[in-house]
C-alpha cells in the first residue's frame, strides 16, 4: 500500500512560497540550529490532491451512507455551516483581539449562551470547553470548587450508573474524585434503592445521562435529584443524549445543577474522524461564579461605544468571571469555529428545535419496531432474532439490541453482525456499549434519515440474520481491507512509518 | 419552516406503524411534572439564505487579521494555509466520519493519521505521536499528568513538577486545573535576568516527576541553555518541552537534546487562528510513556488476508474501556484539524518547512530591528535570540499604545500587562510568514507616532 512517504520529488521543488523578507545571520545560536530536516515527503500539489482524495474514498462518513452509531448522534451536517466557518470574520480572528474588533463574534457567542440556557433550563452557560469530556471535567471542577467554598471538601465521591459513558468516571477521576458505580435496575433504568445506598455525607455529585444509554427516559429522575440533593450532592447531566428531549423537557426541570452539551452531536458540528467537538456547559446560579473565564456579555450601547457594529443596540464584551472562577480549561475561548457552525444550525430551527427531537425519537422507535417485527415470510428465514437491550414499549432517540441469542444459536456475535453491515453499505452501530447489555448493538438513526433508509436498513438487517452464518462471521467481504487484526497491531506497535531508505 | 428532516409530513404513516396517533405519545415516558409546554422562546426558523446573510453581517463586523498589519501571536499564528488543505479536508467522507472504530471502512482516515504521527515524530525527534489533543495547553497539562504516572514511583520528589515561570498564564491556568485534583504540586522554575532559564535553580528539580519548559518561551526567547537541562535534572525526571512547531524548521528538535515529551500548538500547520479553536495540540513522547499516554494512536496492522491495514491501537488506555482508571478522559479530539495539519506538512516538505521557519524568523528579526530603533523602545531581553515574537518596553502604558495604534489601523501586539501586571509597559510583538516590510513600517510609524505624542 502506498503512503505519502512514497513521494520523492527533488528537494525544494514542491509547493512554493515567497522569499524571506531579509536574510538575517547570527540570529540563532549555532548550537540550536537544526542539523537534519525532518523526513517529510517531497510532494507536489497534484500528487497530494490525488493521495488525499484516495484516502477520503476509503473513509466512511455520514455523506457516504447511514451511520446509526448510537450515542454519537451522526446527523447530517449542513454545508452552509462550513461555508460560514471559512469566512475571515471567524477563520482569521485572534482570540486576544480587543472587544471592539470582534463584536459580531461576541454577539454569536452571547446568543449561543442564551439559547443553550433556554433549552436546558440553566442560568449561565460557558462555551469554553472544547469537547463533551472536557465539559464534564469543567462542570465537575465547578462543583468541586462549590463544595470547597462551602467548607465541604470532604466530599470526595462521585456516583455514576454503570450504563454511563466512560468519560464520566474518567472526568471525575481526573478531578481527584473516587468513583462509585451503581448497577442499573433489572429494567435497565436507574436503581433508586442502589442510589439511596450509595449517597452520603461524602457525595460530591452524581453524573447521569437522561435518556440513558439504553435509550430509556429515567422516569424517577426527580426522585434521584432529591436524594442526591438531600445528601448535599450536586446533580450533573451528561448532555450526550440531549437530541432526544429538546423542547419536551430540560435538565433544569429534572433537578440538575450542571449540564454539558455536545455541539458536535445535537448541533451538527461535523465529527471529522473523531473531532473537533465542542462541549459547553450550563449551570444553575449557585455554580455560575465558578465557571471558566471569560464569558461573552453585553450591555446597552452608550455614546462611548462605536455604534452600529452589530446593529441591535448592544455592546458586547468578554467579561471576567471573577475570583472564584476555576480559570481556563482551554487557553482561548473554546472552539469558536464549532460554536459558529452550531449557531448556523440552531438558527435553522429556532423556536422549532423540538421538531429535531420529535423526528429523532420517531425514527428510533420506527426502526426498532421494523427490526423487531419482521413480516412473517421474512421471519421464517431468520435463524434467530436478537432481543431488546431493555424492555420498554417506547424508547427515546436510540435503542439497544442484544445479539446473545444469535450467538448462542449459530455463533454469530454482535461484532460479526456489525462487520457484515459494512458490506451492505452501512456504518456499524455502536458495538458492545453499554456494557450491561451482552453482545450489544446500540442504534441511533437521528432525525435526518428518511423512512426509506430505515426500511431498507431493517430489511438488510433481517437478510443478515437469515444468511449462512459462515458469511457473517467472516465479514466484511467488500471493504477496502478485510477484517483487521487488532491484536497484531497492539503486539507489533508499528506507530509510524520507518522511512528506512530516505536519502537524508 | 425547518428543512433538514426528510420525514417531515410523513409522521402519521410512521406513527401508525407503531400504533400511535400523535408525536406527543412518543414522549409519554417523560413524567408530567418535568414536561415542557409551549414553544421555546427563540426566533423563527431561518432558511439557508437568511442564515448566510446574518453570518455575513455579524462576522463581517469583526476586524480580521489580514485586513490590517497585525502583530499579535501569543501562541497562535496568523499563518497562510494552502488552499488545497481546507478543500480536501472538508471532503464529505473526512468531514462527516466519526472516530474510526470500524477500521475496515476507515482505512483512509487511519492511514492519514498514521502518516500524521510519522510527520510529527520526525518534526520533534521522538518516536511516538498521538493523533492530537485539544490544543497546546491541554497537551502540556496531560503531558504533566502522564509524566507523573510514569515517574512517581522512582522519584525522590514523587508529587512534584517544576514549571518555567515564563509560560503564558492562560496556559498555566489550564495546567493547574488538570493537576490540582490528583495530588501534583507545581513549583516554579525561575529565569535569569537575561530571560534564560536559571539552570542552577533547575537542578533542584532533579528527582521530581517532570520539568516543563517552553522553547521559545512566552517572550519569544530562544534559550540554548535548555539543551543542558537534561543533564541538570538527571534521568529520573521527565523533560517536557513546549515548542513553536514551525520553529523546528530551523531549531534543533527537543527530542535530540533529551526531551521525553514534546507538546505544542499544531495550528500553524493546517488552520487559521479561528478565534482560538478548533485547533489541535501536538503530543509526542518516547517509548517509556507509551502505555500511560493520553489520546488515540493508530498502528499498522494486517487484515485477515495478510494485507497491510491500519487500526486504532492501545485502546485499553482509554476511557471507553478503562473508565475511571483511564489515562485521560479525552474522547473527541481534533482529528480533522490534525488531518489539515498533515496535508499542510506534506505540502511543505522538509525544505518548505525550513523556508517557512526562515520566513517567520526573518520577519521577526526585521521587525525587532525596526521597532528597537525607535527612540525610547528597548528589548526586554537585549541579549536574546528570538523566534516569532519579542517583548519590548515602551515609554508608557502598553494599553494606550495599542489603542493609539489601533486607531491608526495597526494591530500592534499584546499588552503584556494582561499577563503580568509588572509588564504593563511592555508589548509582545508577533510576526509570521506573511509579515511584510510595509507592515513593519506601519507598525513603527504607529508606535513612533504614539511615543512622539506620548512624550508630549
Amino acid at each position: 500500500m502506498s503512503t505519502v512517504f512514497d513521494f520523492r520529488g527533488a528537494p525544494g521543488t514542491g509547493w512554493s512560497q515567497p522569499e524571506p523578507i531579509n536574510t538575517p545571520s547570527g540570529t540563532i545560536p549555532e548550537r540550536l540550529r537544526r542539523r537534519h530536516l525532518p523526513n517529510w515527503p517531497r510532494a507536489s500539489e497534484p500528487e497530494l490532491v490525488r493521495h488525499y482524495t484516495g484516502l477520503s474514498q476509503k473513509t466512511f462518513g455520514i455523506d457516504t451512507g447511514f451511520y446509526p452509531l448510537g450515542s454519537c448522534t451522526m446527523k447530517h451536517n449542513p454545508r452552509v455551516n462550513e461555508r460560514i466557518a471559512l469566512m475571515p470574520g471567524i477563520d482569521r480572528i485572534h482570540p486576544l483581539q480587543e472587544d471592539s474588533q470582534v463584536q459580531g463574534l461576541l454577539s454569536i457567542f452571547y446568543e449561543m449562551q442564551e439559547m443553550l440556557a433556554i433549552c436546558s433550563g440553566m442560568d449561565a452557560v460557558t462555551l469554553q470547553p472544547v469537547a463533551g469530556a472536557q465539559g464534564e471535567f469543567t462542570a465537575i471542577r465547578c462543583i468541586q470548587e462549590y463544595h470547597r467554598s462551602n467548607g465541604e471538601s470532604n466530599r470526595d465521591k462521585v456516583i455514576v450508573p454503570d450504563s454511563a459513558h466512560g468519560t464520566n468516571p474518567a472526568s471525575a477521576s481526573m478531578c481527584g474524585y473516587q468513583v462509585v458505580e451503581i448497577p442499573s435496575a433489572s429494567d435497565g433504568r436507574l436503581d433508586i434503592e442502589a442510589l439511596k445506598a450509595a449517597v452520603g455525607p461524602d457525595t460530591a455529585a452524581m453524573m447521569i445521562t437522561n435518556p440513558s444509554t439504553l435509550g430509556l427516559f429515567e422516569t424517577s429522575i426527580v426522585e434521584a435529584s432529591r436524594i442526591v440533593h438531600e445528601a448535599g450532592g450536586q446533580m450533573y447531566y451528561d448532555g450526550a443524549n440531549f437530541n432526544a428531549i429538546i423542547g419536551k423537557t430540560d435538565p433544569g426541570r429534572m433537578g440538575f445543577d450542571a449540564v454539558h452539551y455536545n455541539l458536535h452531536k445535537t448541533f451538527s458540528q461535523p465529527h471529522g474522524g473523531g473531532g473537533p467537538g465542542s462541549g459547553p456547559i450550563g449551570v444553575k446560579g449557585h455554580l455560575s461564579q465558578f465557571l471558566p473565564t471569560p464569558m461573552a456579555s453585553r450591555r446597552e450601547s452608550d455614546e462611548g461605544d462605536p455604534t452600529g457594529v452589530v446593529g441591535d443596540g448592544y455592546w458586547y464584551f468578554w467579561e471576567d468571571v471573577g475570583e472564584m472562577s476555576i480559570g481556563k480549561v482551554q487557553q482561548w475561548n473554546g472552539n469558536a469555529g464549532a460554536v459558529v457552525r452550531a449557531w448556523a444550525f440552531y438558527r435553522r430551527y429556532g423556536c422549532e428545535l423540538e421538531r429535531m427531537s420529535e423526528y429523532a425519537v420517531l425514527n428510533s422507535n420506527y426502526l426498532r419496531n421494523r427490526i423487531m417485527n419482521p413480516d412473517p415470510d421474512v421471519a421464517a428465514k431468520i435463524h434467530c432474532m436478537p432481543v431488546e437491550g431493555a424492555q420498554a414499549d417506547l424508547v427515546m432517540h436510540e435503542f439497544t439490541l442484544s445479539m446473545s441469542p444469535v450467538k448462542e444459536v449459530n455463533g454469530v456475535s454482535g461484532k460479526d453482525i456489525a462487520k457484515r453491515l459494512l458490506d451492505y453499505g452501512y456504518m456499524s452501530p455502536t458495538l458492545y456499549f453499554p456494557q450491561i447489555v451482552p453482545e450489544c448493538l446500540m442504534i441511533e438513526p437521528t432525525e435526518t434519515e428518511s423512512k426509506e433508509v430505515l426500511d431498507k436498513f431493517a430489511a438488510d438487517f433481517h437478510a443478515i440474520l437469515s444468511e449462512d452464518p459462515e458469511i457473517v462471521t467472516s465479514a466484511p467481504h467488500t471493504t477496502p481491507v478485510k477484517r483487521v487484526d487488532e491484536v497484531w497491531a497492539a503486539r507489533k506497535l508499528i506507530l509510524r512509518h520507518p522511512i528506512t531508505d530516505s536519502e537524508d | 419552516m425547518v428543512d433538514q428532516i426528510p420525514n417531515l409530513g410523513r409522521e402519521s404513516e410512521m406513527l401508525g406503524a407503531l400504533g400511535l396517533s400523535s408525536m406527543d405519545e412518543l414522549f409519554a415516558n417523560i413524567p408530567e411534572g418535568v414536561r415542557r409546554e409551549g414553544p421555546l422562546p427563540l426566533p423563527q426558523p431561518q432558511s439557508e439564505e437568511q442564515i448566510l446573510e446574518d453570518a455575513r453581517r455579524l462576522l463581517g463586523a469583526n476586524v480580521h487579521l489580514d485586513s490590517r498589519p497585525s502583530f499579535i501571536s501569543a501562541g497562535l499564528a496568523r499563518n497562510f494555509v494552502p488552499t488545497m488543505v481546507p478543500m480536501l479536508a472538508t471532503r464529505g467522507e473526512f468531514l462527516t466520519s466519526y472516530t474510526p472504530y470500524q477500521p475496515e471502512v476507515s482505512q483512509g482516515m487511519l492511514q492519514a493519521m498514521w502518516e500524521f504521527q510519522t510527520m510529527v515524530s520526525e518534526l520533534v525527534g521522538l518516536p511516538i505521536s498521538n493523533v492530537s489533543m485539544y490544543d497546546a495547553s491541554t497537551s502540556a497539562a496531560e503531558a504533566i499528568t502522564c509524566a507523573v504516572r510514569v515517574k512517581s514511583k522512582k522519584a525522590s520528589q514523587p508529587s512534584s513538577v517544576y514549571i518555567s515561570e515564563l509560560v503564558p498564564p492562560h496556559r498555566l491556568s489550564v495546567i493547574e486545573n488538570y493537576t490540582q485534583g490528583v495530588g501534583i504540586d507545581l513549583h516554579t522554575l525561575p529565569h535569569n535576568e537575561d530571560g534564560t532559564l536559571d539552570l542552577e535553580a533547575a537542578a533542584s528539580a532533579a528527582g521530581s516527576c517532570a520539568v516543563y519548559v517552553e522553547q521559545p518561551n512566552a517572550l519569544g526567547l530562544l534559550d540554548e541553555g535548555l539543551m543542558d537541562l537534561r543533564e541538570a535534572i538527571g534521568e529520573l525526571t521527565a523533560l517536557i518541552v513546549g515548542v513553536d512547531a514551525v520553529s523546528l524548521g530551523v531549531i534543533e528538535p527537543p527530542g535530540s537534546w533529551g526531551a521525553d515529551i514534546v507538546v505544542g500548538e499544531g495550528q500553524p500547520f493546517g488552520i487559521g487562528p479561528t478565534a482560538g479553536g478548533p485547533i489541535y495540540g501536538l503530543f509526542a513522547c518516547s517509548k517509556e510513556f507509551l502505555r500511560l499516554m493520553p489520546g488515540r494512536i493508530v498502528g499498522q496492522s494486517i487484515d485477515s488476508e495478510g494485507q497491510t491495514a491500519y487500526t486504532l491501537t492501545l485502546s485499553t488506555r482509554e476511557q471507553h474501556i478503562r473508565r475511571h482508571r483511564a489515562t485521560s478522559n479525552i474522547c473527541s479530539n481534533e482529528t480533522l484539524i490534525a488531518l489539515m495539519g498533515a496535508m499542510h506538512m506534506a505540502l511543505l516538505g522538509p525544505e518548505g518547512l525550513e523556508k517557512l521557519a526562515t520566513r517567520v524568523h526573518s520577519s521577526t528579526i526585521a521587525a525587532l530591528g525596526a521597532v528597537t530603533s525607535i527612540p525610547g523602545v528597548e528589548l526586554v531581553n537585549p541579549e536574546g535570540f528570538f523566534f516569532r515574537e519579542f517583548a519590548v518596553r515602551i515609554p508608557g502604558p502598553a494599553k494606550e499604545a495599542l489603542e493609539s495604534m489601533d486607531s491608526a489601523g495597526v494591530l500592534g501586539g499584546l499588552n503584556l500587562g494582561n499577563w503580568w501586571a509588572e509588564m504593563s509597559d511592555c508589548l509582545l510583538i508577533g510576526c509570521d510568514e506573511g509579515t511584510t516590510e510595509a507592515d513593519i513600517s506601519a507598525l513603527t510609524d504607529a508606535l513612533g507616532n504614539w511615543i512622539g505624542g506620548a512624550s508630549r
